[in-house]
């Protein structure tokens, strides 16, 4: 669909804007047993597709990433077909990014002892002395930021494209609130990352 | 045989570089697990006392496929065994899973946190992750069992008619 005349940062951005929902329906394991087999490394010998997802695995199609419950399996979905790699990498380096900066101003403005900011290799790392660690990192297969606090514990983030936010399936937790609400209350003083 | 070929460490990714950067090291019983694994093994998966739970995606570099032997009668889990693709935090997660739900009922089982397996390995920041798949891989083993139970006795009952 990319005209060759539209610059192209434009026309990514074009069309971010018009996408309402994902495109097509999520693949499941039964139609990309790349995602899911060690390949044949799982399966006892014999006939049959390496990885039979119908044996182990709840089946579930839906075109919306809403509707779909990590809970149940979180291997089954394809989220290739959520959002292009390029389009990831823009939206989660952006948010990381971000985060980083405040991370960095807030260690300026309070008084926690440790308090340090890490930023490698596409991780960031917010310690907090003896409070604990936030580690912060993209999962880019699932499309996913991950998350790892010293309160919550892990945590995996994907992008809800009507809420424009970063959001926990399992707990609807939205990444930058759950990050200031347990930041603020660690280092006693409120942090804005909105 | 998948057996270890993860005797190499194989973790993908920011996980790996980042804990080397850090330069941490293992705690003693993950080191443990890893040399030692419980439960290595399969069961027969069309058994119907037998719960899968297969999680995770090799694109990720951790897949667990977790499994448990119910006994019908008291619902208790009497053996369970594992085989993990990952680094040495997945092993040694999905191992302990294995040997914390040997003995117990199936419904207490769901309530094993990936905080506690955490904690038990003392796994850094970044590896916690790996303690939550295994907590996913528990659930979905008993999930699996449940579902070909009820699907079994639904079975049942169209012979019984017939």
């Amino acid at each position: 669909m990319a005209s060759r005349f539209a610059p192209r940062l434009l026309l990514q951005r074009l069309w971010t804007l018009r996408r309402a929902r994902p495109t097509s329906s999520i693949l499941v394991a039964s139609e990309s047993p790349a995602d899911v087999g060690g390949g044949g490394l799982f399966s006892p010998p014999g006939p049959s597709s390496a990885l039979d997802p119908r044996c182990v695995s709840r089946v579930f199609f839906s075109a919306r990433p809403s509707a779909l419950d990590e809970r149940q399996n979180p291997a089954a979905i394809d989220y290739r077909s959520l959002m292009s790699e390029e389009e990831f990498h823009n939206l989660a380096d952006e948010t990381i990014h971000d985060l980083l900066e405040k991370f960095e101003e807030y260690g300026d403005a309070i008084q926690v002892d440790g308090y340090e900011v890490d930023y490698g290799n596409h991780v960031l790392t917010l310690k907090l002395g003896s409070l604990g660690t936030y580690v912060l990192n993209k999962q880019t297969p699932n499309r996913q930021i991950w998350l790892s606090s010293p309160v919550s514990g892990p945590s995996r983030f994907d992008w809800d494209v009507t809420a424009k936010t970063w959001v926990y399936r399992r707990t609807k937790a939205a990444l930058l609130q759950l990050l200031e609400g347990e930041v603020g209350q660690l280092c006693g003083e409120p942090i804005s990352l909105r | 045989m998948l057996s270890f070929t993860g005797k190499r460490l194989l973790g993908l990714g920011h996980r790996v570089s980042a804990a080397a950067v850090a330069g941490r090291g293992y705690h003693e019983r993950v080191v443990d697990h890893y040399d030692n694994p419980r439960n290595v093994g399969s069961f027969d998966k069309t058994d119907p006392s037998v719960g899968t739970g297969l999680v995770g995606a090799p694109a990720c570099g951790d897949v667990m496929k977790l499994q448990i032997r119910v006994d019908e009668d008291s619902g208790k889990i009497v053996d369970a065994c594992f085989k993990t693709f990952g680094c040495g935090s997945a092993i040694a997660s999905s191992s302990v899973a294995t040997e914390w739900v040997k003995g117990k009922k199936m419904e207490e089982v769901l309530s094993i946190k990936n905080t506690e397996i955490a904690k038990h390995l003392s796994l850094p920041p970044v590896k916690l992750h790996c303690s939550m798949l295994a907590e996913d891989a528990i659930k979905a083993a008993v999930k699996d069992y449940e579902a070909k139970k009820a699907k079994h006795s639904g079975n049942a009952d169209q012979v019984e008619k017939a």
